[in-house]
């Protein structure tokens, strides 16, 4: 490592040797570095910082950076962490106008979220193939088990196009741990049920059949 | 009715070979120099074939086919830059994951959901979150899993935490875990060309952490340091190790310490019962404030005697006595070969191996929430129930990290 390069590490707070990130980790400091001409990798840490100490004045930058090609996921590490309701609508809000990898992104951290209220439009992306995310909206509707969710989940279970059925499956056995963690026995056993009756493959079947991982850890 | 079948001796296992029906298929995915030790081990098992392999790069997908075609004598393993045509081949049991850090849990659970038993270097995980995904999904298929923390089966170390359990040091009071230097690197590497995805697929290399531009020296192992790809300020590196053998000796399994404070590079927890385990600094070769030689050396204490271990396989304690009947033969701690093979006899027994996914759980975890503690550079408590801070936004956000696009679970 050279000279030049650890005095930029220095100059940037890019390298941390010692305790105390918090006092670095200063909202507006980060916000000022994004509203900047910084390059991308100080706007990527800058992202990473708002993750711990970003608040709602975080989110309107974060959402802005959604659709960068770069930017978007370390704009979700904040957004997936800030637990202001106006994330989670800065996140539904985007889903219409993204496509590829960035709507995938943001449907991933809906799902992190446990967003109900995107339950509606990640249904939406279950029934438009074209759109290429039907198989992480399954997967996001299971983390988010929301009774419209299931509803969902079940649908394609029993009658949905081959491709998803197995996703289908996957996320009814995750929604039925959540469930059955929360106390609703009923809901998960319910989904079970289904698994274990649906045209997956045996060891999917034979998981639905097993005492949820909940009791198991 | 048919005529007799004549079959060959080998498939009834005789000859000194296992039956076909008797072996567990193995592939695996992201091979670099530990991944090519865990493979030798795995190669040496009678009753494992090794058939595939998955890497992001060309040249070490190129050298394990020939390891294991040399090995076998045949041209048969197959070789492919994409994992899941390893994960769709119904006839693999198992799959050996030795990426780097960032794709082991993600590796693991996309095995867990194609059924596959998993047996990944670690650290397996990258966050707290990431630990308990790892464990549900693991949990939740019914999978079996052992993480790379191969010191639960070598046999100083064994003998020192039988030591703990057995109550002849004692009440256990302490338990000392050694740690690297605590450090995060969050430069980017000069940007370079990327090369041709078919010799090195650089998006495929990322995979579920962040984006930055390339530079060869991340692909030739140089990634260990950087915070985006090295995990918990490298804290993990060797506590997955050895706060794994504290959480064992202090038969804590099932729980995580309930209290972290750093004080420099030194970093001070206490499980539930009382008992304190002390995270501190051994030089890479194991030099330092340690009476034993070797990497990773771990300290049981109890009020009648304590006992020391490392990876050069020596034992001290006090009183000597404490070491009759002590291991003959000196195992280097980084030798998998038993560790794989308790692997590899659970996935025909189904029972849970030493390592397995829960006990993985709690020793990341602990990990996770000592690192934090570091970087936030103040007292934090956690509820080793709902694993989560108490009262703590700041550390619990750092529990876990986005996947980068398309990369899901």
């Amino acid at each position: 490592m050279n000279l030049k390069r650890s005095l930029l590490s220095g100059l940037l707070g890019l390298s941390i040797t010692g305790a105390g990130i918090a006092a670095e980790a200063d909202e507006q400091a980060a916000l000022k570095v994004l509203a900047s001409e910084a390059g991308l990798h100080e706007k990527a840490r800058a992202c990473q910082k708002l993750m711990v100490t970003g608040g709602p004045d975080a989110v309107p930058a974060m959402a802005a950076l959604l659709s960068h090609e770069h930017l978007s996921d370390y704009a979700r590490w904040a957004l997936e962490a800030i637990e202001d309701p106006a994330a989670g609508e800065a996140l539904r809000s985007a889903l219409p106008k993204l496509k590829g990898r960035q709507l995938i992104g943001v449907v991933n951290s809906l799902g992190v979220r446990r967003d109900a209220k995107a339950a509606t439009q990640l249904i939406a992306l279950v029934r438009a193939p074209d759109r290429g995310a039907a198989e992480p909206a399954l997967a996001a509707l299971g983390l988010i088990a929301s009774p419209e969710a299931l509803k969902t989940i079940h649908a394609v279970l029993a009658n949905g196009p081959d491709p998803l059925r197995v996703p289908a499956a996957h996320a009814a056995l995750a929604a039925a741990d959540h469930l059955a963690g929360q106390g609703d026995r009923a809901a998960a056993k319910k989904l079970r049920a289904a698994v274990a009756g649906a045209s997956v493959p045996d060891y999917i079947r034979t998981a639905a059949k097993q005492p949820a991982a909940a009791s198991a850890n | 009715m048919g005529g007799p079948v004549i079959v060959p001796a080998s498939v009834l296992g005789r000859n000194g070979k296992t039956a076909p029906s008797n072996r567990v298929v193995v592939g695996a995915i992201g091979i670099g120099p530990r991944g090519r030790q865990d493979l030798n081990c795995f190669l040496r098992q009678p009753d494992v074939q090794f058939v595939a392999v998955a890497d992001a790069q060309a040249a070490r997908r190129e050298t394990v086919r020939r390891m294991a075609n040399r090995h076998y004598g045949n041209e048969d393993c197959h070789k492919t830059r994409d994992m899941f045509e390893i994960l769709a081949r119904d006839d693999i049991d198992a799959v050996l994951i030795a990426t780097g850090d960032r794709w082991h849990t993600l590796g693991t659970v996309l095995a867990a959901k194609a059924g596959k038993d998993v047996y990944s270097e670690k650290p397996c995980s990258m966050t707290i979150c990431e630990s308990q995904e790892l464990a549900d999904t693991v949990n939740r298929y019914g999978r079996i899993f052992q993480a790379g923390t191969q010191r639960r089966n070598v046999d100083n170390f064994q003998f020192a935490a039988h030591l703990a359990h057995s109550g002849k040091l004692g009440r256990l009071h302490t338990v000392h875990a050694s740690i690297l230097r605590l450090h995060e690197d969050h430069n980017w590497l000069p940007a370079q060309p990327e090369p041709n995805p078919e010799e090195i697929d650089w998006d495929l290399w990322l995979g579920p952490a962040p984006w930055r531009p390339y530079n060869k020296s991340y692909v030739q192992g140089r990634w260990r340091g950087y915070y985006d790809f090295n995990p918990g300020a490298t804290l993990p590196e060797w506590g997955a190790h050895t706060i794994d053998l504290c959480q064992w000796a202090a038969k804590a399994d099932h729980t995580t310490p309930v209290e972290f404070e750093a004080d420099g590079q030194t970093i001070h927890a206490k499980y539930p019962n009382g008992v304190k385990l002390v995270m501190r600094k051994a030089g890479f070769k194991g030099e330092g404030d340690w009476n034993v030689p070797g990497t990773c050396p771990v300290r049981f204490e109890g009020d009648a005697g304590w006992v020391e271990t490392a990876d050069h396989g020596k034992l001290a304690a006090h009183p000597a006595s404490l070491l009759e009947g002590k291991p003959k033969k000196e195992m280097a701690g980084t030798d998998p070969i038993k560790h794989v093979r308790d692997f590899v006899d659970c996935v025909k027994s189904r029972r849970q191996p030493a390592a397995n996914a829960s006990v993985t759980r709690r020793a990341h975890i602990a990990c996770y929430a000592a690192a934090i503690s570091w970087k936030l550079g103040r007292k934090v408590h956690f509820d080793p129930v709902k694993e989560m801070f108490i009262d703590d936004d700041e550390a619990n956000r750092m529990r876990s990290r986005a996947r980068r696009a398309p990369w899901h679970a």
